[in-house]
């Protein structure tokens, strides 16, 4: 079935966008030049962060994180299970063990502070704090438990640009020394592939810029604009560059942003209140996390895992495409790194969730399609 | 016009879209799905069969396909590959990222600055898992010998064709010749989309680890969990983002129709640039007017017979409005690699970086315009 009535989520791209493409395209300026330039400043003031360098995907931010947190081998990092799997194979990239870590609950399944301060060792470096579909992690619990151990705070960001960790107004990516951010395709701000760092520091923002691109003392942009054609190579480092198609995408898309994440909670809000009472089924967080969250999915919680797949499959029968996400330590590869005594919060979290449509273009009709199914199919 | 923050008027590369490229992006951008779709596997199909080889994969980088290529020949920690170090530094940097050991091999000469076999025969010990040949600006490095070499000894040969698309030797496109074929789409490229790569193989295996590590190693991918075809997906090994996303597909693709007509005409314009250079004292023009017809001609590098005036040659080129680059400094002499690969000495190849300049070549490049280099080189080197 590719026809959907009701897509997991859908992507507009206004005229607007399209000019911007077209305009950078012709203008026959490709790799790394003004409108990356353009876009970074324009994150760094959307974010709320002095230094925003855009990369080639969330994955790649995060690896680079890692190597600005100085991490290495025989490191470990400590990651929740509930999460993309990139924030685990990051710290692996650089020779380092992903420990993974319990989430609170399947109501709230971010990073559990209390649980991450069981598993550190002597060898931990750093914690990854994961804000899932949008939700803010409880950051300030575990920037205690970082500076009580001296570790390293990254923020996973993939799913979270424009989530407030705060009442005042402070953002994700903002709490941790980096901050790792994903512009994939089915995100708040999609270019396609696409992905940024953030953090405070200009050091560890120098040394991100520099192995983005094959860590060479000048760039073509540099040379281009009549500098030394000479260079060095001071380290070994990464072809992780944006270009500047998709930069002038961003940049385009990124001033409907907050708009964009306002109509996601419109959305989610109304979801809830129209899936309110609906027996077997629950939903995560409480109405301050919603205000706080910028919404990337929407999860609600079956009773059980039997539940949750046949309930997936009797909405895909209605033409509803829903999604759900494994944990990390179920996948093949990552059975070698559960801890003993497993990872019971993360794996029911898995089992019970099922995340529902969500998208920014989604209209009342839609949400109205989708929750009457639901009420069907939990009768 | 010359000076240090402006831009040169005959600049080293300039591209120039066709209408129908960009069409084909905001097609594509309209239609709502940007990420590993139909467009992708399109260009992918269509480049294989230009290629003549089994699997074309798009990636996200020439970096990646080299880590990609790599990986799949096996290269691990403690193991050693021969790599040229007249080239990019992805090339070696792409064994590091697998934890191996690039061992650097000189080139043939100067008139034939390519990876030298008999150079890489004597590097072969007991960890080489591989070896990588780099088609240097077009032109094809001896695959010929080299696979042959490989072959007698059971290890991987990687061509990185960054500089090669639909360059040929005996016939056969360079990037069939090895296990693996990694090219390049950087914007300066003869077949440039910004950011991208792809990897060429012939081998069903290498397809397989490939098309799975470039996606994270994911069972599934979002395309095909929107299709309905699959539910969810496993994770079976350590994998990467490496993916290309589907405008830069469709630009390519739209592209890729026009390659042999654009590398006709940058052929066209290598053979009258060869022949102004030719009255031009105190340069080699590296390679041979026969050598030409099977190469993409991606750049047109010079080397001056006298070491030492390379930054008088460019800054007088300069500030004539003619930029040039060098490819390339050599890899081992690099900061990060004497740290880490401490003395290693290629004579030619140190003498090729310290007197090699590329000059600007374009395919819509004019007469006028190569005649006004030819015309500054001949002022500015030292008689």
């Amino acid at each position: 079935m590719s026809e959907w009535r009701v897509p997991l989520t859908d992507i507009a791209v206004p005229e607007e966008d399209v000019r911007a493409v077209l305009d950078c395209l012709e203008s026959g300026w490709l790799t790394m030049g003004p409108r990356t330039h353009a876009f970074e400043q324009r994150l760094s003031e959307q974010v709320g962060s002095p230094h925003a360098i855009t990369v080639s995907s969330g994955t790649a931010a995060l690896h680079l994180a890692c190597l600005a947190a100085g991490i290495g081998p025989g490191d470990e990092v400590i990651v929740p299970a509930v999460t993309f799997v990139a924030s685990a194979s990051a710290p692996r990239y650089v020779g380092a063990t992903p420990v993974l870590c319990d989430v609170r609950s399947p109501l709230d399944f971010n990073i559990d502070p209390d649980d991450a301060a069981r598993r550190i060792t002597p060898r931990t470096r750093a914690i990854v704090a994961v804000h899932f579909c949008g939700y803010p992690a409880d950051v300030h619990a575990l920037r205690e438990l970082c500076d009580a151990h001296d570790l390293v705070l990254i923020e996973d960001c993939a799913q979270a640009i424009g989530a407030l960790i705060d009442g005042d107004g402070r953002q994700a990516g903002t709490i941790g020394e980096l901050g790792a951010f994903s512009f994939f395709s089915k995100k708040q701000l999609c270019v396609g592939e696409g992905g940024m760092v953030t953090t405070a520091d200009a050091a560890r923002a120098e040394r991100v810029r520099l192995l983005r691109s094959h860590a060479l003392s000048s760039s073509t942009w540099d040379r281009h604009r009549g500098h030394d054609p000479a260079y060095d190579v001071v380290d070994v480092g990464f072809n992780y560059r944006l270009d500047e198609p998709r930069a002038a995408l961003g940049l385009s898309r990124i001033e409907r942003l907050d708009a964009s994440i306002e109509r996601r909670r419109a959305t989610v809000r109304s979801y809830r209140e129209k899936l309110a009472g609906i027996d077997g089924l629950e939903l995560p967080f409480d109405e301050q996390q919603v205000t706080r969250s910028s919404h990337f999915a929407f999860p609600v919680l079956l009773a059980d895992r039997a539940e949750r797949d046949r309930f997936r499959a009797e909405l895909k029968a209605a033409g509803i495409q829903t999604t759900w996400y494994p944990a990390l330590h179920s996948f093949t590869e990552y059975e070698q790194f559960a801890p003993p005594g497993g990872l019971p919060q993360a794996q029911a979290t898995a089992d019970r969730h099922c995340a529902l449509p969500l998208s920014s273009s989604m209209d009342e009709e839609a949400v109205d399609m989708v929750v009457s199914a639901v009420a069907d199919v939990l009768s | 016009m010359a000076g240090t923050e402006s831009f040169p008027a005959l600049p080293l590369f300039d591209l120039r879209l066709q209408p129908q490229d960009l069409q084909a992006v905001a097609e594509t951008l309209r239609s709502g799905w940007l990420t590993l779709g139909p467009r992708t596997a399109a260009f992918e199909e269509a480049f294989a069969e230009q290629l003549g080889v089994r699997h074309a994969i798009a990636v996200s980088s020439c970096t990646a396909a080299l880590h990609l290529a790599y990986l799949a020949a096996g290269v691990g920690p403690g193991d050693e590959v021969i790599v040229p170090s007249f080239t990019f530094a992805a090339t070696a940097a792409a064994v590091i990222y697998c934890g191996g050991t690039p061992v650097f091999a000189e080139i043939t000469s100067r008139a034939n600055p390519n990876i030298d076999p008999d150079d890489v025969e004597r590097l072969i010990t007991d960890r080489t898992k591989a070896v990588c040949a780099v088609h240097f600006a077009g032109y094809a490095a001896a695959v010929d010998r080299l696979k042959e070499l490989c072959d007698a000894h059971g290890i991987a040969l990687i061509e990185d064709v960054a500089h090669a698309p639909s360059a040929q030797l005996h016939g056969r496109k360079l990037g069939a010749w090895g296990t693996a074929g990694a090219f390049s789409f950087f914007s300066n490229k003869v077949l440039s989309v910004g950011e991208g790569g792809l990897l060429s193989t012939n081998d069903d295996d290498v397809a397989a680890f490939v098309r799975s590590r470039r996606s994270h190693a994911m069972t599934s991918g979002t395309w095909e969990r929107h299709n309905g075809s699959t539910d969810t997906y496993d994770v079976v090994g350590l994998g990467f983002n490496y993916r290309l996303d589907e405008p830069r597909s469709a630009l390519l693709l739209s592209r890729l129709g026009r390659i042999e007509q654009e590398i006709e005409r940058r052929r066209e314009l290598t053979v009258r640039y060869r022949e102004l250079l030719g009255g031009v004292d105190g340069i080699i023009v590296p390679f041979t007017d026969e050598q030409v017809p099977d190469s993409s001609c991606y750049v047109l590098p010079i080397m001056l017979e006298r070491d030492g005036l390379q930054a008088e040659v460019s800054a007088g080129l300069r500030e004539r409005g003619i930029q040039t680059s060098i490819f390339y400094p050599s890899i081992h002499r690099f900061s990060a690699y004497r740290e880490r690969f401490p003395g290693v000495s290629l004579p030619l190849t140190e003498l090729a970086s310290r007197t090699e300049l590329t000059l600007p070549f374009y395919p819509h490049m004019s007469f006028d315009d190569q005649d006004r280099v030819a015309t500054a080189l001949a002022e500015v080197i030292p008689v």
